[in-house]
């Protein structure tokens, strides 16, 4: 009440005097309020999250490293990092004077303990099997040889270290002071970096971030995870309002400030209206058609081509999308720097050749049931292009819709004909086919089952030449262009829309909302 | 009667018995995982299974429902899978945001629906009568979630009156919070008027066809002494019944009206945990559910034989 008084009484005497800077202290003072669809599971970083966990959680904690706009990965709370000449010990000097949230300054001992923590088994972070030695990097030591110095050990070299480390959903391998766990040892709240603190979170209704005042920023550029940051509101209240017509009415009516995923088919009204404006970007998820390659019908590589051929994925991708789109064959996201003119080649629709292949192949009309979910319309939108491009090539399809987690136990038993799917984005172009490639007897959901293409994937994962990776992916590209385990249709795009008076929001590839460096006016 | 009562609360263990039972074979029964779901479509199999022993989903279903039903028995409805919450707790504040909507909008829906059924059944088949029937029949057909995003955009957006998003506990700021509630309450209110308005009618018309009503009428007794009198208590127990049916179901939860209002309730809750496929928050929540629509009732048939002097409790 003091302060609500205090601020009143300063601004009523800068409004007297004619301040220019009031408008500014007004703006500092200010809720940002943001769209959440649903509650987050819980503040611990890469443990128990989600997708909307990682997006709070990365507002408050800061790993060794991040991504960049591009999405490459950059230095954060190290100000460099060096590898040595065998690529299995990596040496991270940490910027100096960076803060925690209760005051304490950061130091090497912080980030081994940090990393002690992800490492131990009973934290389950979920991201231990890619420094365990289960996935692509095994970290065999971590030592402080100094307060300003933490050195990583590795089996063996790995192209993933420090992109995994920057993983999303690993919580960004935050930085976390001891505080953060109780006394009992069980997580209790994030004492991260980043630049913002937790404030109030009431289950079901709203979180709340406040701005970390102690917080030093890096003094090179903004870009994605990294770069400058500073907290320009007071608080960012993360409104929960699951339904998406709730949200846009109070985002209409000056209820929310912001909807950082507004559905792409608001996108013209929303363009329309004077009092808000939309912002949109590419991101790194990937849509596309998945085959069932041991089906009795689909293991027959001329109908799953057959299938590509009927497809006219452009027009999948301009629909479904709103026309945000475009047509992406690769399992390399557009906007990676991987993605090459080779990866820019795809399928072309021939419904002459998909016939004749069908022919080749006895395929005589046999239903082949597709499964999709109604729970992100562009999955069920694209099923139903699907089915009625197949049919003109005489392949008849059946839709069939599922529930989100229903669908998402079918996919990971393998247990499909057809599959309308969409992957999280992955940050790295290994990750990326790593995501479609293994064996299925291990490991059913996995779509493309050749031990060739997976040794040549392994190279890739390992090696630290840009051009021999390039060579590989490029290569696999077209074998999975030949083989058809999986028709990826495009990259997907998210709409944030937001009121007029919101400033320094930017949509960027890796989806999350960033809300840094964001004003209210 | 208080043997009675003590009676029909017995009887309720078999009935919860029954739900646990259904409710925990039926969930198993659905496809979907809430290790998949948690971990993504990034986590390997032996990832998903590791997870799964850890949360004691890997043991046998019998040995899950002996666990689940100790831990009942002690008054411990277990943790949510999603955030590792309680789950009684979790029910219990959620339920407080159902139930204030909810007993609220049935006592306004009861005040409009009885005089409005009443009124209906004396004028029957005149253009009173057909009105209110249209206007009840009317609100019947209408989706709730449809007219609670109509009032949501009309009071909310465009008249700017009440809040469109959010929800503050009456407990933290009595008057501030009641503006929250307005519109779910009104949406609320006006679906069950149309289904109480027809009961209460019904029920009227049926009254005034018996011999005492005419003989009442033959004396000359005032229309609104004898709908007072006569009409309305004998009438009203049929409504009664269906008042405790209608309560129950919505106590149950609103999830819809929940979702479109964003409130915290009991129903969203559900909606949420069953996606989620949060096997202790769904089951504590039917089985609450359950042991709220049966005493709902057993308060309903209690208050029978006010109405009905011919109901008597044994």
């Amino acid at each position: 009440m003091k302060k609500n008084l205090t601020a009143l009484t300063t601004c009523v005497l800068a409004a007297a005097v004619g301040w220019p800077v009031t408008a500014e202290a007004q703006a500092q003072n200010q809720t940002l309020r943001v769209r959440l669809n649903a509650d987050i599971r819980s503040t611990d970083p890469g443990v128990n999250r989600d997708f909307n966990s990682d997006g709070i959680v990365l507002h408050m904690v800061e790993g060794l490293v991040s991504l960049r706009e591009d999405t490459s990965v950059g230095p954060l709370l190290a100000s460099r990092v060096d590898t040595s000449p065998d690529g299995k010990t990596y040496t991270f000097t940490l910027r100096q004077g960076v803060k925690f949230h209760n005051g304490a300054t950061m130091t090497a001992e912080d980030v081994v303990w940090t990393w002690k923590r992800y490492l131990d088994p009973a934290t389950n972070w979920r991201c231990l099997p890619e420094f365990d030695g289960r996935g692509a990097v095994k970290v065999t030591s971590i030592e402080a040889p100094n307060p300003s110095t933490v050195v990583f050990r590795l089996e063996s070299p790995s192209a993933l270290f420090l992109g995994s480390m920057a993983r999303m959903d690993c919580g960004g391998a935050g930085i976390l002071h001891r505080s953060s766990l109780g006394a009992d040892g069980k997580w209790a709240a994030p004492v991260g970096t980043g630049p913002f603190k937790l404030g109030e979170w009431k289950r079901g209704q709203y979180l709340e971030l406040l701005r970390f005042d102690g917080y030093t920023p890096r003094t090179d550029a903004s870009s994605g995870y990294t770069g400058a940051k500073k907290a320009e509101v007071e608080r960012v209240r993360f409104v929960i309002v699951p339904d998406a017509a709730a949200a846009k009415a109070a985002l209409l009516s000056n209820n929310l400030d912001l909807i950082p995923e507004a559905s792409s088919s608001d996108l013209q009204e929303l363009r329309a209206r004077q009092d808000l404006k939309v912002e949109i970007s590419g991101t790194m998820g990937l849509n596309g058609l998945l085959f069932q390659t041991r089906d009795p019908l689909l293991k027959d590589a001329r109908i799953r081509r057959a299938i590509a051929l009927s497809l006219d994925t452009e027009e999948i991708a301009r629909t479904v999308s709103e026309g945000l789109s475009k047509r992406n064959n690769s399992a390399i996201p557009s906007s990676s720097p991987f993605h090459s003119q080779v990866q820019a080649a795809g399928h072309k629709q021939d419904l002459a050749e998909a016939r004749r292949l069908l022919t080749a192949a006895g395929y005589s009309g046999q239903p082949i049931k597709l499964i999709a979910t109604k729970r992100y319309n562009s999955l069920f939108d694209a099923a139903v292009l699907v089915q009625a491009m197949a049919q003109g090539a005489g392949i008849k399809i059946d839709i069939e819709v599922l529930d989100w987690a229903t669908q998402l136990d079918r996919y990971s038993k393998g247990d499909y004909q057809l599959m309308s799917f969409s992957y999280s984005p992955r940050l790295d172009p290994a990750l990326s086919y790593e995501m479609l490639m293994g064996p299925k007897d291990k490991q059913p959901r996995k779509v493309w089952d050749n031990p060739e293409a997976q040794a040549r994937l392994a190279v890739a994962t390992d090696s630290a030449d840009r051009n021999e990776r390039q060579a590989i992916f490029d290569d696999l590209h077209r074998r999975m262009l030949e083989e058809v385990p999986i028709v990826v249709f495009y990259n997907g795009a998210d709409v944030a829309a937001m009121r007029r008076n919101v400033t320094g929001y930017k949509a960027w590839p890796a989806s999350l909302p960033r809300l840094w460096n964001v004003r209210l006016q | 009667m208080l043997g009675y009562i003590l009676r029909r609360l017995l009887l309720t263990l078999p009935t919860l018995l029954l739900v646990a039972v259904a409710v925990f074979v039926l969930m198993r029964l659905i496809p979907g995982d809430p290790v998949q779901l948690m971990l993504g479509d990034m986590a390997d199999a032996a990832q998903v299974a590791d997870q799964r022993a850890r949360m004691g989903l890997d043991a046998p279903l019998p040995v899950q429902f002996g666990h689940w039903v100790h831990a009942l028995t002690q008054g411990d409805f277990g943790r949510s899978i999603s955030d590792q919450q309680p789950v009684l707790p979790l029910i219990l504040e959620r339920f407080s945001v159902s139930a204030i909507i909810v007993l609220v909008a049935v006592a306004l829906a009861v005040a409009l629906a009885v005089p409005a059924g009443l009124m209906a059944a004396w004028q029957q088949n005149r253009p009173a009568d057909l009105l209110i029937v249209l206007g009840a029949t009317l609100l019947l057909s209408v989706p709730s979630f449809w007219l609670g995003l109509l009032l949501l955009l009309f009071f909310g957006m465009h008249l700017g009156w009440f809040p469109v998003i959010g929800y503050v506990p009456l407990s933290q700021d009595l008057i501030g919070g009641a503006w929250y509630l307005v519109l779910p309450v009104i949406t609320l209110v006006m679906i069950e008027t149309g289904v109480l308005t027809r009961m209460a009618r019904a029920s009227a018309i049926e009254v005034q066809r018996l011999e005492y009503v005419t003989h009442a009428r033959a004396k000359g007794v005032p229309d609104w002494q004898i709908v007072a009198r006569h009409v309305l208590p004998n009438a009203f127990a049929p409504t009664l019944t269906l008042i405790g049916l209608v309560l129950g179901n919505l106590l149950g939860g609103i999830a819809v009206l929940e979702t479109v209002f964003t409130l915290p309730g009991l129903g969203r809750l559900l909606v949420d945990a069953i996606f989620a496929r949060d096997y202790p928050v769904v089951q504590g929540v039917l089985l609450f559910t359950a042991l709220i629509y049966v005493l709902v009732n057993l308060v309903v048939d209690l208050l029978y034989p006010l109405f009905d002097p011919r109901v008597r409790a044994p």
